[in-house]
Formats: C-alpha cells, structure tokens, sequence
C-alpha cells in the first residue's frame, strides 16, 4: 500500500463521490466522505487554537459547490490567488481568506448547521477581534451560507453579527434545471410497468440528499416556509450565461449550464432586498469561481 | 493520523465502494436482463412452434442467469469482506491541502 500523502485525483475523487453518495459513505464512516474543515494556505486549521501568521480583524470565507473542493477557487494564471486572497491588499487592514471543504452530499440544511457551529468557534478563538465577516457561496455553497444564517439565528449565534457580506455566486435559489430533471425522470420511470425502467429509475434514485435539495434549492431541514435573508447583511448575487450574447437561446435552456439566471437571482422568492446582482454572459458555471471579470466586480463591491 | 493511514483507509474506502457498488449493480443488471428477455420470451409463448419449448427455455435461461449474477455479487461482497472494508473499523481521514 502507498505511504505518501494522498494525491490530488485522490482528493477529487474522494470529492466526486461525496457529491454523488456523500451521505450513503457518511453512514457508512466510509473514509472517502470529505470531513469538514476550514482551511488556510491549505493547512486545516484548529478552530480552537487558529494559528495563522498576520491574522487580520476581516475574514472572507469561500465556500465550495457540488463535488468540488477548496481548489475551484485558485483564479487561473495566478500564483493561488483566489476573490479572497485579492481581497486582502484592497481592504483596510486585509483580510485572511479562509476556505471550507464539506461533504457536498450530506443535506444541505446539515452542512449549514456545522458551517454555523463553526463560524461560532472561530469568531470566538480567532487572534485578534474579528470586525467583519464576508461569505462567498459558490452554486451549492450559496444554499450552504443560508443554511448556516438560519442555523445561526436559530441558535442565537454571535457571527451573525459580524457578517457583513453574502455573495451567492451561480447559487440554485430556486433549483438547478439538471437537479429538477433528475427528480422528474426518477419518478416518470419509477411508476413504469417495465423492470429496466425502473431499474434506471432506481439508479438515478441513488444520488445523495445533498443533489435532492438543489431540485428546489432547500436549506431548511423540513419544508415550510423560508427565512427572508438577513436584514443587517448585504447580499450580492452573480450569475453565468453560457453564450456571450444574452438573448441567446441556450441561455434561456441552460443558464450558466446547470443553474438558470432567474433561479441564480431568485425570482420565485419574495421580499429578497439585493445590494448587488451581476451577470456575466459567456462565463459557465464552473468558471465562476475563478474568473478575473467576477474577481473584478467582487473588489468593487466588498472593498 | 500519518500519510500512511489516510492511504491505506482511503484505498480501503474505494474497495467498500467499489465491491459494494459492483455487489447492489449486478442485482440491478440481473433484473434489467431477466426483463428485457421476458419480453423475448413472452412473444416466443405467443407463438404455437416455439410455445412448447420456451416456457423451459425460460426457465432455466433465468436460472442459470441468477446463479451468474448473484455469483458475481456475493463475489464482490466477500472481496470487500476480506479486503477489510468493514464499516466498524473506518476512522475518517485527516484533512489536508489538495
């Protein structure tokens, strides 16, 4: 057996399979179920005793989507650079840019309870004071910050009132088309008299709890009503088209690819006071986590 | 946990999937092929020339395909057995930078 550490396919797949069987592996105690963690300069931090060189007051905190990791951030052509990161010499005092890694198939009103829980640790160990919280959700990791801000006012937590930014980049508020697919297709084959049907019924069936709540973009751990968003917070909403023009057709059929403008910009929820919404045609899904044009607009935004 | 753990319980995390996936899929193709050639053998009943031989044909044609598939999956669930990917003795890995 190899003793080196383990590789990057090997975090990939360990990511891949998460998002797909996250919360079957999590039963299971199954090792390839990626563990929450915070991390910095990719070290994982303790959140108890953070040990961070020039830990500022200000912390941006970037959160992942669907089957990805920490790495989707890294801006392309960069030395590592992430929005965090260029953050840090635009704002007063800098900023520490601090990323989650999560196991995207656990549920996502889950992942947000630990996310809040841990938000609570930190503020509270962190070196110096913290004045300022800044929350970068990508796609699944939009669902993820509203999951932790209803936790956390849930709670009583003391982070809610440092957070000062929520940015929801490609965030499926009102589910993903691919995801909503996939539960309609489950179930129109499912109720077929045909055994091979309903085997691939069955097989589309398997996907975790974590890709069921990006159907309807849930965050709660039971239906009913949703929490509006935070009142003291500004939220900024970025979105993707796949063509550059905007009136192109593929972007009305796909979005960003996975996630439709209007869901991107929740336009089925009611009473949402935006501070900022920005679209970025010929930017897909993926790119929007690392792109120049968004780390551009998030500078002026947040600084 | 060392480097050398994290290898050894993430490669034991692959077998549990990997057997346990090849375990429930083989099930799953057994009754995808048992149907489709229900569907074969149900015209075949249909027809007076092939109807007395293809209620035996049938037979053992889905005998013989039961005891391959579910050969394979008990197969790929003692592998995971002995391979050691037993749930009670996962620890979950330690995080580190990818």
């Amino acid at each position: 057996m190899p003793s080196n550490p383990m590789s990057r396919w090997q975090h990939h797949t360990s990511a891949i399979a998460s998002g797909f069987f996250g919360d079957w592996l999590e039963s299971r105690r199954n090792p390839l179920a990626v563990s929450l963690a915070l991390l910095h300069s990719g070290t994982e931090l303790d959140l108890a005793h953070p040990e961070i060189d020039n830990a500022s007051g200000t912390l941006c905190i970037s959160i992942h989507g669907l089957m990805e990791l920490e790495t989707v951030w890294q801006l392309p052509n960069t030395h590592g650079e992430s929005y965090g990161s260029m953050l840090s010499s635009s704002v007063q005092g800098g900023v520490t840019d601090l990323v989650l890694r999560y196991n995207t198939g656990r549920p996502i009103y889950r992942n947000g309870q630990d996310l809040s829980e841990m938000l609570e640790k930190l503020v509270s160990s962190w070196p110096v004071p913290v004045t300022r919280l800044i929350l970068l959700g990508h796609s699944m990791g939009g669902l993820v910050i509203r999951g932790a801000c209803h936790a956390g006012s849930t709670a009583g937590h003391r982070w809610l009132g440092l957070l000062s930014d929520c940015v929801y980049i490609g965030a499926p508020h009102d589910g993903s088309w691919l995801a909503k697919g996939a539960h309609s297709m489950a179930g129109m084959l499912n109720e077929r008299p045909r055994d091979y049907l309903k085997v691939i019924g069955e097989v589309i069936d398997l996907r975790s709890e974590g890709i069921r709540n990006l159907s309807r973009g849930e965050f709660l751990e039971q239906g009913g009503d949703e929490p509006p968003l935070l009142p003291d917070t500004r939220h900024y909403v970025i979105c993707g088209l796949l063509a550059r023009s905007r009136k192109h057709p593929v972007n009305a059929w796909f979005g960003d690819a996975l996630v439709h403008e209007g869901s991107a910009q929740g336009q089925e929820k009611s009473g949402w006071q935006l501070a900022g919404v920005a679209t970025f045609p010929g930017v897909d899904h993926l790119r929007l986590a690392h792109h120049p044009d968004v780390a551009n607009q998030l500078q002026e935004w947040l600084v | 946990m060392s480097a050398q753990n994290n290898q050894h319980g993430w490669w034991l995390g692959m077998a549990d999937m990997l057997t346990q996936g090849v375990g429930h899929g083989v099930m799953k193709i057994e009754r995808v092929h048992l149907a489709i050639a229900d569907e074969t053998f149900g015209i075949l009943e249909r027809v007076p020339v092939t109807q007395p031989w293809s209620r035996v044909v049938r037979v053992s044609h889905h005998g013989i395909s039961r005891l391959c598939y579910r050969s394979v999956s008990l197969a790929a669930t003692g592998a995971g057995l002995a391979m050691g990917s037993d749930p009670k003795t996962f620890r979950p890995a330690k995080c580190t930078g990818v």
